[in-house]
């Protein structure tokens, strides 16, 4: 009762009041917006994307690949007021978006340490399905994607319980993988101590999530399956500083400690192993049941912070918590109530990361230009005035190029010669593109074996050669003026060449060494190979 | 004895307020401090790193031991310096004493290949989790390219060459090497003969104004990254002659000794002289546990051409004040024989050489015991090497060190000193 006379109860109180009287709920998107804009009085705010920029930015997030020129043209003519809110929720539903997310969460938590078809057939049905992300989530802690099915899902754990040559599985690499990837919490330097300047991040954290993991096994590398032996006692550590002796169970960092429940010695097991009929057994007391059911919850505010700031960095270019995996109180989010906003929203809609996803895409921040007035320094990047450029990955690239060259053969033939060529083109763009195994993908990194791939490649050379109707053999039976110009700036940028570089471009179709050598190519490349085509801006 | 230079396994030294002081997180979350890099940026200095896979006898080489219980069938020769002696094997070497340091002192603790290689380059680091960058990725972080704007680490080794990402650890792949496999060009580098070098020039041109023209109105860094990688792949094309072996005359050839290190080395020469910061230069072969006796009759005169053809080349072209020259493997060999007539891992005392770029000439730093078999002298180990290569580069180890998003890290292990007494 006494609680009426606390003066908090009563500011919420009044609070409470008067957003009550306001006459519509409003919704996510513009409370963002509002959220955003509150530290941004006083500072150079870019305005709003123009049709071109905007088109071709939720083309490449909602569908992995830029816009044709006829998609963009459709766009541009369509007067409807509402026609970007149209087009996120239409891309958002579209073929596309489950392949795009996938790659995205594929390159997230595989960080290319390895491709496998049920895995990301697991994740396009899940985002074909918009399955809830803690239901994915659970099947990716489980080690399976149901009961009786370990494929797909199981992967995130089968790959990291490999073993190369001589090493041993690496275990700790696992717990990190889960903590940073599910948690946001990067517990590398707590393994063999308590966190020398990160004070919550401590060494019972580690060890308690290694705990679910110790015990596991990859039991059949053809299908992924991973298995468990017993886990019948709490693990020992100590710090390398100091020489106590510690001990811990199963245990998700800041959630309850997992009992290890006792069993009569013969009665652990559910199915008891047999060595003559090579069966290891299956304990009745599972860790990775519990870690999955434990981590992704709604209770476990660091799993619902995690992934919308992730999920906010795959939109934004940065996340509001920046690096993705150093969530603690030293390195407080750019926006903290933004931030919270967004997790307790996104658990109360039950971990749908597509609603989450059009919201975040109908912001002003989303779309925002990444350009500032011409001589304005922009602010930094945490402020999010100004939409930050983000990378495109190798899969994104590649499938961009197809669409702007208009690569008809590849992109809707289903014949095995073309598919064989769409996985060696993959192959190439990954190796040109991607960073090594355990690089998050996460900043603009453009390397020289990147150049010389864009320059001199066989692979980049062959898609401007003239074939059937693509681009480069349309261009070519058309007479060299502006329209021709216009026609490549659209397929290749997705917009319209300033008359300037209309100029530019005739200018170089005029020189002698273009006429002997093809210029249109050349011009093409020059598109395809510059900075504005290789970035999502 | 107590000596003041090993590593201890001190619990961390720094405290957290020196950490978090020093630490400049910056827009990207990765710089070293501004003045440093600025100063560095002036800073042409360069280096020659040369490794000897497998690991190089000292005895055979650095740090002969003629009849003693373990030295072996070779004697040691006089060199141009007065009472510096090395092995028989090098007696080309021995003529340009007076430019070398010798460190006879080197103490480490890996004696397996798998550890040693990377614990060596990496410059044996405190374990603090994470992936300490190889010397070379570590000068291409701290100084970055030199002014001529080439790559600034490459890696001349026998067999495949590439990208080598793993050298970088945690600085992230864009400080990796560029490997020449064999000497031979990176992929990608040869331009196709459909198009012709003008056609090259016109259509990067049309490239750089479209960039130029992206950047006017937008944050400047990510299309000046891509333009300065551009720029250095060209810069790397037009000199395709340093991949051209035909090109190396004869008489060179013939000085550097006819063998693949030899041309490497002649190679490596080529790319410090176009202005690559650092050139590591690759020879596998030396983990003689078997007839290690003949195995470095091989090998060392072989070393011995092409190193001291290096040494004169760069001492003539007036180069070797800018140039560090490191010659180094993953450990030494054991002072005794095994019974393969071979000789085996030994970290515990062993030699390496340097040359160059302020670093004292014609002298020996420290001192094994009359058999080899232990440093007489204060030991050390390869932190003190990478506390002293950086001096001599112009980088203070005691005030710059890295950032890894927001991690504060020593850019040489903290608990090692530096080798003064080498620093001229």
């Amino acid at each position: 009762m006494r609680l009426y006379f606390q003066p908090l109860f009563l500011i919420l109180l009044l609070v409470g009041f008067v957003f009550a009287t306001e006459p519509a709920v409003s919704s996510l998107h513009t409370k963002i917006d509002a959220m955003i804009d509150a530290k941004l009085t006083g500072k150079i705010k870019s305005p709003l994307a123009d049709d071109y920029e905007f088109v071709r930015r939720i083309y490449l997030d909602f569908a992995g690949k830029i816009p044709t020129a006829t998609e963009v043209e459709a766009f541009i003519a369509n007067k409807s007021i509402d026609k970007r809110k149209l087009l996120i929720v239409e891309l958002a539903n579209g073929p596309f978006y489950s392949k795009q997310m996938a790659n995205a969460f594929h390159i997230h938590f595989m960080e290319r340490l390895g491709e496998n078809p049920e895995w990301l057939k697991f994740l396009e049905e899940s985002f074909a399905k918009n399955k809830p992300w803690n239901v994915m989530a659970k099947e990716m802690l489980r080690g399976k994607n149901s009961p009786e099915n370990a494929n797909g899902a199981a992967f995130f754990y089968s790959k990291r319980l490999e073993s190369y040559g001589q090493n041993p599985v690496d275990y700790s690499a696992l717990t990190r993988d889960v903590g940073r990837l599910f948690l946001g919490k990067d517990f590398r330097c707590a393994e063999c101590h308590d966190h020398l300047f990160i004070d919550e991040y401590k060494q019972a954290d580690f060890k308690g999530l290694f705990a679910f993991f110790q015990n596991t096994y990859l039991a059949d590398a053809k299908t992924g399956l991973v298995e468990e032996k017993l886990t019948l006692q709490k693990t020992e550590f100590m710090s390398v500083f100091k020489k106590e002796k510690k001990e811990v169970g199963p245990k998700v960092p800041g959630r309850p400690e997992v009992t290890i429940p006792e069993f009569k010695k013969g009665e652990e097991y559910l199915v008891p192993p047999d060595l003559k009929k090579k069966v290891k057994g299956v304990p009745k007391f599972s860790p990775l049941e519990k870690i999955a059911e434990q981590l992704p919850t709604s209770e476990n505010s660091d799993f619902s912070r995690n992934i919308v700031n992730r999920l906010w960095y795959l939109m934004m270019g940065r996340g509001l918590v920046h690096p993705l995996d150093l969530h603690h109180l030293g390195n407080p989010p750019s926006h903290p109530e933004l931030l919270d906003l967004l997790a307790k929203e996104f658990s109360s809609h039950q971990f749908d990361i597509r609603w989450l996803l059009i919201e975040l895409a109908q912001t002003n921040v989303y779309q925002r230009s990444s350009k500032v007035e011409s001589g304005k320094i922009p602010e930094f990047p945490a402020l999010f005035a100004t939409a930050i450029e983000k990378r495109l990955s190798a899969e994104q690239l590649l499938a961009s190029i197809m669409i702007a060259t208009n690569q008809k053969i590849i992109i809707e033939s289903k014949g095995a010669k073309e598919a064989e060529l769409q996985v060696a083109l993959k192959a190439k763009f990954a190796k040109a593109f991607a960073n090594p195994a355990r690089e998050p993908e996460d900043e603009i990194a453009f390397s020289l074996k990147a150049a010389l791939f864009l320059l001199n490649d066989d692979a980049v050379l062959a898609l401007l050669k003239p074939e059937a109707n693509n681009l480069i053999a349309v261009l070519q039976k058309m007479k060299p003026n502006k329209d021709l110009v216009e026609k490549a700036y659209l397929s290749v940028l997705a917009r319209k060449p300033e008359p300037l570089e209309v100029a530019d471009a005739l200018e170089f179709l005029s020189k002698p060494v273009s006429a002997a050598d093809n210029g249109i190519k050349n011009l093409v490349w020059a598109l395809l190979a510059s900075t504005e085509f290789c970035l999502n801006h | 004895m107590k000596n003041p230079n090993l590593c201890t396994p001190n619990d961390h030294l720094l405290s957290r307020r020196q950490w978090l002081g020093n630490a400049v997180v910056g827009a990207t979350g990765f710089l070293t401090q501004q003045a440093f890099a600025e100063k560095l940026a002036k800073n042409d200095k360069q280096v020659l790193f040369v490794w000897l896979d497998g690991g190089m006898s000292q005895l055979e080489s650095w740090d002969p031991k003629p009849n003693t219980t373990f030295g072996g069938p070779f004697r040691a020769i006089p060199t141009k310096v007065p009472g510096i002696h090395i092995s028989e094997l090098l007696p080309k070497t021995a003529n340009h004493m007076d430019k070398l340091v010798l460190v006879r002192s080197l103490s480490t603790k890996d004696n397996s290949h798998s550890a040693g290689v990377d614990r060596i380059q990496r410059g044996d680091p405190k374990n603090r989790g994470v992936t300490y960058p190889y010397l070379g990725s570590a000068v291409s972080k701290l100084m970055g390219p030199c002014s001529s704007g080439m790559p600034p680490y490459v890696w001349i080794k026998p067999m495949s060459g590439g990208f080598i990402t793993k050298d970088a650890g945690f600085l992230g792949p864009k400080y990796g090497a560029i490997a020449f496999g064999d000497g031979k060009a990176p992929e990608n580098l040869l331009r196709p003969e459909s198009i012709s070098l003008e056609t090259d020039l016109a259509r990067n041109e049309l490239r750089e104004k479209l960039d130029r023209n992206y950047r006017l109105a937008r944050r400047k860094e990510n299309s000046e990254a891509v333009t300065t990688v551009f720029d250095m792949a060209a810069k790397l094309q037009k000199r395709m002659d340093l991949f051209d072996q035909s090109k190396m005359p004869a008489k060179d050839l013939q000085r550097y000794g006819e063998s693949d290190f030899g041309r490497h080395m002649l190679q490596a020469l080529r790319m410090l002289e176009a202005g690559v910061r650092f050139v590591k230069v690759t020879s596998y072969g030396w983990d003689t546990h078997g007839d290690n006796f003949n195995g470095h009759l091989s090998l060392v005169p072989k070393f011995d051409m092409a190193f001291a053809s290096i040494i004169e080349d760069l001492q003539q072209r007036s180069m070797l004040d800018n140039v560090l020259v490191i010659v180094l493997s993953e450990f030494g060999r054991t002072p005794r024989i095994n019974g393969h007539l071979g000789r085996d891992h030994w970290p515990e005392a062993w030699s390496c050489a340097m040359a160059g770029c302020g670093l004292k000439k014609g002298m020996v730093s420290g001192k094994t015991n009359s058999l080899g078999t232990e440093v007489e002298s204060p030991p050390h180990d390869i932190g003190s090497m990478f506390h002293t290569w950086y001096k001599a580069l112009g980088i203070d180890s005691s005030e710059i060190e890295y950032d890894n998003q927001g991690q504060p890290l020593p850019i040489a292990n903290e608990e090692c000193k530096i080798l003064d007494e080498v620093i001229a």
